[in-house]
């Protein structure tokens, strides 16, 4: 399984090199390009976290995504470049039904959110999980569990020890996060840094802390990750 | 190629946005007005003259026109009274949350200075003032009243995000009264494949597009294919009629105003258009998905609208639906989806006479059978041909004509409600 997830970074190594980058936006060409999938119900922040962390800001206003957006950033990890390309998917149940299988296609990564303030979202994380089964050949594929807008304190209605315990049973790690919050703007940065380091070096998650931005994760598995906000 | 090619004659965009030709222009727009309400007070009115008028240049000119015109377009008689709500729909729907989060989001959409109906709106500059925020939410309440309505009015139609844009366009020119009427017919005709309960319809319609790249540029087509972009980045056109990714409002009335005149279909020929009119920028893009994709994705503001409608009415006419159903089945072979609704869009394209006599015509030079007889020969002498053809039609102004007539010939079954 893990020679297959070589195989398709190779893939994207390969075929980013035969052509090179005229763009401006795009790092050099024969940087390697993780690609991630951001996946969950309609309003609970897929928008806002992927902008946070391609932008580094939170978006003045969103509108309801429809199909996929893309966005991308370059990022550095131990003197690699390398190309974080994240997926922004619509939430409603009927695109993803038939519209966004195209878009699992050699993913390296599956970042599942759901909104701390709306448990409904919470629940619908199984049919979100089976799904992603389906479209992806790899079991192993690393995927987190974000819980977003923990800013809303007074409004949370997802329990960390919940929703821990939910990312046990799936051998997720969780993070809750707020895109929003401009104190946790490291939050969610070291969230997808997190997992670029997991998908350069191959080891468990938990273990690739970024060494270099200061950014401390816990890596106890427990207790639970809780809100840095 | 062929498309590119043509692009001089961009000016023609700007002419109506008081060029150089300012008195040509006055004059024009003059004739043009006056043209329109001829076709309104005729009686009874001339449904076909609108159509061609909603067509050509510069479209329909000004909301206080569309308010009169699309009504007649949709063959909707505005002076009925509009459906009215049995019970409390925010509480009975099931669509509500969905629908409420879509338009709290959908600020965008409700522009400066954009003043539905309450002011007799001439093509004046529209202040530079934003829309105040109490108006905006009443606008957007409104909003949410129409579509709950539509949907409780259809059962059989099943409400998709990006629905809401379209709905806010007409909510923003004609008011919420007259637009819920247009909505629901607008919604039982023209978008009722986006409405299924699945996508599969929808994904039927996407899979036109590369066929029509194909047609016009082989080179551009093969390029996309490698690149395995799939077609989701004009997703959102589609289910939108541009509504979601055109900043400016003209804009999007305009192409409302030439999409309510034509096929339903047109709105994939203009998606073509304008990758065909890109074609440079995604030749020179790294030939893999998510760099096509986001280039594609970001739509330009600033495209020369007028010359690519008349482009898409150009493409509509040398390659029909019933032509391209063909390919776009082939295009899809691996994904197998239902096609029923296409049925009726075979029916009627086959009987567009006008499209035939062109094609016909032309049937001399245009063989794209060819093509996959003689591998060497194929995309240039083909992509040569095309060209003439594209000069052609353009010049003798039969491209616009023949849109029309199909369009009308197609819009006796929709008042008939034969169409799906």
């Amino acid at each position: 399984m893990a020679s297959e997830m070589e195989s398709s970074l190779e893939a994207s190594f390969s075929s980013s090199g035969a052509v090179s980058g005229a763009s401006v936006f795009l790092p050099p060409a024969r940087s390697r390009i993780f690609k991630i999938i951001v996946i969950g119900d309609s309003n609970v922040g897929k928008t806002c976290l992927t902008y946070r962390f391609c932008a580094g800001r939170f978006p003045d206003r969103t509108e309801a995504t429809i199909g996929v957006d893309f966005r991308e950033r370059a990022v550095e990890i131990d003197g690699e470049r390398i190309k974080i390309q994240l997926w922004d998917t619509a939430g409603q149940e009927r695109f993803r039904k038939s519209m966004v299988q195209h878009y699992y296609r050699n993913v390296h990564a599956v970042v599942f959110v759901y909104d701390m303030t709306n448990m409904a979202s919470f629940h619908s994380l199984p049919s979100w999980i089976e799904e992603c089964k389906q479209h992806l050949l790899a079991n192993d594929i690393p995927r987190i569990l974000v819980g977003n807008k923990c800013d809303l304190r007074s409004a949370i209605q997802v329990p960390t020890d919940l929703a821990q315990k939910f990312a046990d049973t799936h051998s997720m790690p969780l993070f809750e996060t707020s895109a929003k919050n401009p104190n946790d703007n490291d939050h969610v940065e070291a969230i997808f840094m997190t997992l670029a380091h997991k998908l350069k070096s191959h080891k468990p998650l938990m273990l690739s802390q970024p060494p270099d931005n200061g950014i401390i994760l816990k890596p106890e598995p427990k207790p639970a990750m809780t809100c840095w906000c | 190629m062929a498309l590119r090619s043509a692009q001089g004659d961009g000016h023609t965009s700007s002419r109506w946005d008081g060029g150089a030709g300012k008195t040509d222009f006055d004059a024009k727009r003059k004739k043009k007005v006056a043209e329109i309400h001829q076709a309104l007070n005729s009686d009874p009115t001339d449904v076909a003259a609108l159509r061609r008028l909603a067509i050509s240049e510069g479209g329909l000119l000004t909301d206080e026109i569309r308010r009169k015109v699309w009504p007649k377009l949709l063959n909707v008689n505005s002076s009925e009274p509009p459906p009215v709500p049995e019970q409390n729909l925010r509480q009975m729907s099931k669509d509500y949350q969905q629908v409420l989060l879509d338009v709290r989001r959908s600020l965008r959409r409700f522009p400066p200075g954009c003043l539905p109906c309450s002011s007799a709106s001439l093509p004046a500059p529209r202040p530079p003032t934003g829309m105040p925020e109490e108006q905006r939410e009443g606008l957007q309440e409104e909003l949410i009243d129409i579509i709950l309505l539509v949907l409780e009015r259809n059962p059989q139609l099943h409400y998709y995000q990006g629905y809401h844009d379209i709905v806010v366009t007409f909510l923003l020119v004609v008011g919420k009264r007259l637009a819920t009427s247009l909505v629901e017919k607008l919604s039982t005709h023209h978008v009722r494949d986006f409405m299924d309960p699945t996508m599969d319809n929808t994904k039927h319609i996407l899979n036109y597009l590369m066929p029509i790249i194909d047609q016009v540029n082989p080179e551009l087509h093969d390029f996309m294919q490698s690149a395995e972009v799939g077609t989701i980045f004009a997703l959102s056109w589609l289910i939108t009629w541009f509504g979601h990714v055109l900043s400016d409002f003209r804009h999007v009335v305009r192409l409302y105003d030439f999409f309510l005149a034509c096929h339903p279909l047109m709105p994939i020929y203009f998606a073509a258009v304008i990758v065909l009119y890109r074609e440079q920028e995604v030749l020179d893009c790294d030939c893999d998905m998510a760099s096509v994709h986001h280039l594609l994705s970001q739509i330009p503001q600033d495209l020369p609208y007028e010359t690519l409608i008349s482009r898409a009415g150009d493409l509509f006419v040398q390659f029909p639906p019933s032509e391209l159903a063909r390919k776009a089945a082939a295009h899809q072979q691996a994904e197998k989806t239902a096609a029923s609704t296409f049925k009726d869009f075979e029916l009627v394209s086959a009987q567009q006479r006008p499209d035939m006599v062109l094609r016909q015509r032309f049937r001399g030079l245009l063989r794209p059978e060819d093509r996959t007889k003689d591998v060497l020969t194929k995309p240039r002498t083909n992509r040569f041909v095309k060209l003439a053809v594209m000069g052609l039609t353009v010049a003798l102004g039969a491209a616009a004509l023949a849109v029309v007539k199909s369009a009308l010939e197609w819009a006796p079954k929709f008042q008939l409600q034969l169409f799906p």
